[in-house]
């Protein structure tokens, strides 16, 4: 008579048992996380050595960390594998890509998985420079990684050579178009053997000219992405101003010139200041022959600063158990401890003042205080540009740019002309 | 050509040489000196090959190297065999509709694979082969040029020799073998180094549907250098595009006598 009854409690006994027992990796769960690389310095190893450390202390998760390539390559590979039924859970994008996904219907937006006190702490803890990028109606669709800003790098010897305080950067556009007109040298025949300055506008230049028009008052696009003020006048000022450097003072390279060769032609001379990425700042410290400061970019009516770099996605198409797991992750990863490592890594803007609070921070910054530039810059950074359709708005500015800079049209003319293209392709959004 | 014009031609050919070789030249100088000498030419410099250590730890590219050779093998053979049997088809034999099915695979040489991308990626996962060398090969392995180019060469063939060959009792797939393909040989030289070339160097759609170390070819590894946001470490990339290339150009340099001649007998330029 007992018999069933032993069996029935010996059966529940066993049934607690299991569900007490931690979950094992067979039944994990199981996350895929695309990211880019865009710097050097090991940042796949890095990326890889953090995900293990989160498994090991999580082992209900597994994560498959998937370098995806460059910043194009990614979201080309986020794309493709999101509308082919298999989109990972997580991914790191541009953080100007936010429209294009959000477009293709394939994000969804952090605040459901964020939740409570906690949540809401965590996701207000970035920089708000970084978090423009990422909201959208009050919604968080992007957590900042890996950011960058640009600063200026000037070469101190090149100061001293040229009879100019050699502890003393720019501090606003008059300033660096007179160094830099003293600062360029010529031999006897009269070829540049040393530029002033060098903003590189090879590729992408909207990016640092957004720095420009930034410190003249300006804005490039609305917030929801719908508009652009490319006609507007402190956006042509400042497309005037960048192409006077190298017309009127003579003291940039006239054309266009490289991104990836400034760095090379500032160890060389060849250039006694330039505006690159903060995400040079290991690259430079590491291999410049002469002493060397980094400084705010200069102001004309503010100081002023582009964001640039990447920001964590989660992606819809998956089970909320794995979702949950995927914003904890990222939560983990943006915790303090973490993103210093990735910081100090890299070379990338911490994007939580917390990080810049921990001791490892402390003391790296201690060390080496120019990587307090970029920190220090952010309270004047804006969005970078970002809009609806935005890798076609974003070629049409560069377009008008690159005429403008090669003197094939009038900044004005070539800025009217962006606009005229631009306001095409946004008017479907209005 | 008169006497006159030959010097002409000799500066002309030593000149084109010399723009297609200047980068090759450059990206050795780089790769085996330290980058402080990446724009000072001095012949003092010292030599080194730490670039070529750096480059090789900086991803694991003995497995990618293994990924690579089975991939740019195995869809070349099966190219070999899926492209021989169809231009023999379309060569050799009459069938209703022939016409329009070969239409159909020259209309393949109109179609940049790159658009395919997201059509070709949901048919992989659907045939759950995300991920393995397989999904990389399988787009590739029916190729338009292939056949057509084949067909070409067995359209030259004469039909006394086939003849000939059913007179002494041989079957079709005998009289492909035994004439055909032996006939053709020049042409699967030429076709197979068009294809391991453009395989060996294909980037895009591998890393699309690759996600783990053991199934990603060379190129995908070679990227991690591209660090455009931190300055380009110019020795480091051309070591290890050197390296990820040297075995392309040794083979080339090896059979470089039968490499050109298969590409003057078979056409392709």
């Amino acid at each position: 008579m007992f018999g069933p009854m032993i069996k029935g409690a010996a059966g529940a006994a066993a049934l607690a048992l299991l569900a007490a027992m931690p979950a094992r990796a067979a039944d994990a769960v199981n996350l895929q996380f695309y990211f880019p690389v865009a710097v050097g310095g090991g940042a796949a190893n890095v990326i890889q050595s953090l995900t293990d450390d989160y498994e090991k202390a999580h082992p209900e998760v597994k994560i498959d960390p998937i370098y995806a390539g460059s910043y194009q390559d990614t979201i080309a590979k986020v794309i493709t594998a999101a509308r082919g039924g298999n989109a990972p859970q997580i991914a790191v994008a541009l953080s100007t890509d936010m429209f294009t996904l959000l477009d293709d219907n394939l994000i969804l937006p952090f605040d459901d998985y964020a939740k409570g006190d906690e949540g809401k702490k965590w996701l207000g803890g970035f920089y708000p420079a970084f978090m423009e990028n990422s909201q959208l109606d009050g919604k968080t669709y992007g957590i900042p990684f890996q950011r960058s800003t640009p600063v200026l790098y000037w070469n101190k010897d090149a100061f001293k050579a040229a009879g100019l305080n050699p502890e003393k950067a720019p501090q606003t556009w008059a300033e660096m178009a007179e160094d830099a007109k003293k600062l360029t040298r010529r031999d006897a025949s009269g070829n540049v053997t040393q530029w002033g300055i060098r903003i590189p506008t090879q590729g992408f230049p909207y990016w640092l000219f957004q720095g420009l028009v930034a410190e003249n008052g300006g804005k490039l696009a609305n917030a929801e992405g719908t508009e652009t003020y490319f006609d507007s006048k402190p956006v042509v000022e400042a497309l005037q101003y960048l192409v006077d450097l190298s017309t009127k003072d003579k003291a940039m390279e006239p054309g266009l010139t490289g991104w990836g060769s400034a760095p090379k032609a500032f160890f060389e001379g060849q250039i006694a200041m330039m505006w690159t990425t903060t995400g040079n700042l290991t690259n430079v410290r590491k291999n410049a022959p002469f002493p060397f400061g980094v400084a705010m970019l200069p102001k004309m009516k503010s100081r002023g600063a582009p964001t640039g770099g990447g920001n964590f996605y989660l992606f819809k198409g998956s089970s909320p158990e794995q979702l949950t797991a995927a914003v904890k992750f990222i939560e983990w990863i943006t915790a303090p401890e973490q993103s210093a490592k990735w910081t100090m890594a890299t070379g990338y803007v911490a994007p939580r003042p917390a990080t810049w609070d921990t001791p490892t921070m402390q003391k790296y910054a201690e060390d080496f205080p120019p990587v307090l530039v970029a920190r220090d810059q952010l309270k004047y950074a804006v969005a970078e540009l970002s809009t609806h359709e935005n890798q076609r708005v974003t070629q049409i500015l560069n377009d008008g740019l690159e005429a403008a800079i090669t003197g094939q049209k009038t900044p004005e003319q070539a800025m009217k002309e962006a606009q005229k293209k631009a306001d095409a392709i946004l008017a479907a959004y209005r | 050509m008169s006497r006159l014009d030959t010097p002409l031609w000799i500066t002309g050919a030593a000149l084109l040489a010399l723009l297609w070789v200047a980068p090759f030249l450059y990206a050795v100088w780089t790769a085996i000196h330290p980058s402080a000498y990446e724009a000072h030419f001095t012949l003092t410099a010292p030599l080194t090959w730490a670039n070529f250590v750096t480059a090789w730890h900086a991803a694991p590219f003995a497995r990618y190297f293994l990924n690579t050779f089975l991939l740019v093998t195995g869809i070349t053979a099966a190219q070999f065999v899926l492209c021989t049997l169809a231009a023999y088809g379309f060569a050799r034999f009459r069938f209703p509709g022939a016409g329009i099915l070969f239409a159909l695979v020259l209309l393949q040489l109109l179609v940049m694979p790159d658009i395919l991308i997201v059509e070709n990626y949901q048919t992989i996962r659907a045939l759950n082969l995300v991920d393995t060398l397989g999904a990389v090969a399988l787009p590739y392995v029916a190729s338009g040029f292939g056949i057509f180019l084949i067909r070409q060469t067995f359209m030259t063939v004469p039909h006394e020799l086939d003849d000939a060959a059913r007179i002494e009792g041989a079957g079709p797939l005998k009289i492909l073998w035994r004439v055909y393909v032996p006939l053709a040989r020049p042409t699967y030289i030429a076709y197979g180094l068009v294809s391991v070339s453009y395989h060996w160097n294909n980037f895009l759609w591998p890393l699309i549907v690759t996600n783990s170390v053991t199934t990603r070819p060379v190129t995908v590894g070679l990227s991690v250098f591209a660090t455009t946001d931190s300055g380009v470490e110019w020795s480091v990339i051309n070591a290890a595009t050197l390296m990820t290339s040297a075995p392309l150009l040794i083979a080339f340099l090896l059979f470089q006598r039968q490499f050109v001649q298969s590409f003057m007998r078979a056409g392709i330029k």
